[in-house]
């Protein structure tokens, strides 16, 4: 039995308890006002975060025992994930606090925020997949109800409707892979699947294949992958602005966790020419993520197709996985640095639409007159994604594209990822650059200053500092990400 | 044993070819919700027969577990039709366009 003091239960009875007890105070409560619940989720993030980074400094947690008997393992892999989505947690949460004042149900919006974090943590840590598909749940469920939060209005509801049968539909292509895993294997949890798949005759071989597809295919859905990515930027465009913070930072990045512990070890076992699949699905994923992003007008449909594109340079990491020591090192500090920056430009979105109701790009014309300090973190927010340096995304993509490099020695296409990936970074800065150009070098309609939402000019602070701060000094998070890495020789068959 | 496995697989397969059709195909949200459910049950029945076959109890315990989280997941959606419903006395998800790009 794993130890009640572990990090993924101590996660989840304090997140979840939470999470369970603010309806309740709801119902008992007899005044109106918001700001409780959200100081309430707040301080719940708050020492959970806490909690994770002291038993990281206290107790020796074993670094990636990927594998493990049990249902949850308590190592570094997932306290590294736990991090950067109660990072999320608190950004959304923070910048929800002016976006939620005048909306209805401020406590049950709140409360679904910290169940659906409890779920992308438990992802992270599960070594087993029935533990693993119900922390997947745990985490889409809530996030089917946030998208459609908006109940008057009709592109949230339609946003919520198309995330969730689609999201549904990758649920039930997960479980039926696990189900032919089960069968194949006799077992659910993630180490005796790999072995067994190891251990299979040829006949059997193509169902293994299968399996292994299902479970790219039902995670490549919520990351975004680009034959399954048609719902994402609809979903996002739709849900509210703080809830698209949600999905773009969390739910994507939890969906890499799985696939990390699922896909790429079972991948490995099976000795499948997997890592070619996966470059080609990289470079398409970024070429139309950034490709269809220049020609959208509307500021968060934009930014959830630039997601789709930077869902590619991720992946860059793991298809170069077994050849390169860096490449999961690399893809688990991208996912960190994304996290950040892409919730805080759906947060400076989710302000900007607060203070003047506008999404449209031609409509946010001399923002930087108008809100200066949303309009700054925005720019620092979307430089890094384009990553210039000396900012973070900058760090993240020369180890993403010199793990390509590297790999050059045995994978002659392994370059070609490179400069994929430099060909559409340069692409990228064209659209960002242009919000940028229309915010300080066009003329607004005013330039009186507004007055800007408190909780977003917080989170702005935050992810500059974040992102400046990481940009030059990188090194200790990259010592973090590579003790997080999962150790590969541990696995049945290497070839 | 009167029932081969493969006899169960075949049926699961059928039932996860009819679900995946039901949501490619229909436009009605309510037949997608249904199309949605055959691929989950499929799963289930899978995981149910594999685990007779096997044999250990893992597989049954997992449909379970699979059985009731279907039914959340089930309960949100219909709840989103229903607001939807309200919205465009229509479920037909063609009509759905507010957001294009």
């Amino acid at each position: 039995m794993i130890d009640f003091t572990s990090t993924p239960i101590m996660l989840t009875v304090i997140l979840g308890a939470v999470g369970v007890l603010i309806p309740v105070i709801n119902v008992a409560r007899k005044e109106k006002g918001s700001s409780v619940y959200g100081a309430i989720t707040l301080g719940a993030l708050l020492a959970a975060i806490g909690f994770v980074i002291y038993q990281i400094i206290t107790k020796h947690i074993t670094q990636s025992a990927i594998f493990s008997s049990n249902v949850l393992v308590d190592d570094k892999f997932g306290s590294f994930f736990a991090i950067a989505m109660l990072i999320v947690g608190i950004m959304t949460t923070v910048g929800s606090f002016n976006y939620m004042r005048k909306r209805a149900n401020p406590a049950v919006y709140y409360s679904l925020i910290l169940l659906a974090s409890v779920g992308m943590i438990l992802i992270a840590y599960s070594t087993d997949l029935v533990m693993l598909f119900i922390a997947w749940e745990l985490m889409s469920i809530p996030t089917y109800v946030l998208a459609g939060y908006l109940k008057k209005d009709p592109s949230s509801n339609e946003a919520a409707i198309k995330y969730f049968l689609f999201g549904a539909l990758s649920s039930g292509i997960i479980i039926y892979g696990i189900s032919i895993a089960y069968g194949l294997t006799g077992s659910t949890n993630i180490e005796q699947v790999i072995v067994g798949f190891s251990k299979l005759g040829p006949d059997m071989m193509p169902l293994a294949i299968l399996a292994v597809g299902m479970f790219i295919a039902g995670f490549g859905f919520k990351i975004g992958l680009v034959p399954f990515h048609m719902w994402l930027p609809d979903a996002y465009e739709g849900a509210p602005p703080t809830i698209a913070a949600l999905l773009a930072a969390g739910t994507k990045k939890a969906g890499f966790a799985a696939a990390l512990r699922v896909i790429i070890m079972g991948a490995i076992a099976l000795n499948l020419h997997w890592a070619f699949a996966l470059a080609v699905i990289a470079i398409v994923t970024m070429t139309v993520g950034n490709l269809a992003a220049i020609k959208q007008r509307n500021l968060t449909r934009m930014l959830a197709y630039s997601s789709i594109g930077q869902a590619g340079y991720i992946l860059i990491g793991l298809s170069v996985a077994p050849i390169s020591p860096i490449g999961i090192q690399a893809s688990l500090f991208h996912i960190l640095n994304h996290s950040v920056m892409k919730a805080s430009t759906f947060i400076a979105v989710a302000g900007i639409v607060t203070t003047l109701g506008v999404t449209h790009i031609e409509k946010i014309k001399g923002l930087g007159k108008r809100m200066p300090i949303t309009a700054l973190g925005l720019t620092i927010s979307l430089l890094a994604l384009a990553g210039v340096p000396p900012l973070n995304g900058f760090w993240s993509k020369l180890m993403l594209f010199g793990s390509a490099i590297d790999a050059g020695h045995t994978l002659w296409w392994a370059p070609y990822l490179a400069v994929a990936g430099v060909l559409n970074s340069a692409l990228s800065l064209a659209y960002y650059g242009w919000i940028i150009r229309k915010m300080y070098f066009e003329e607004g309609e005013s330039n009186k200053r507004l007055k800007e939402p408190k909780s977003v000019i917080a989170v702005m602070i935050f992810s500059i500092i974040f992102i400046v701060g990481i940009g030059i000094y990188p090194d200790p998070v990259i010592q973090f990400a590579k003790s997080a890495v999962p150790i590969m020789s541990g696995l049945p068959v290497i070839h | 044993m009167a029932n081969a496995l493969i006899d169960f697989v075949l049926v699961s397969v059928a039932l996860l070819a009819i679900g995946i059709y039901g949501i490619a195909v229909k436009r009605n949200a309510i037949r997608m919700l249904f199309g949605i459910e055959m691929v989950i049950n499929s799963a289930n029945l899978n995981l149910v027969a594999f685990s007779r076959y096997i044999p250990n109890s893992q597989g049954q315990t997992f449909a379970l577990f699979s059985i009731a989280i279907a039914a959340a997941e089930v309960a949100v959606g219909l709840a989103l039709v229903i607001v939807a419903y309200r919205m465009y006395r229509n479920i037909d998800i063609a009509d759905f366009r507010s957001l294009k790009g």
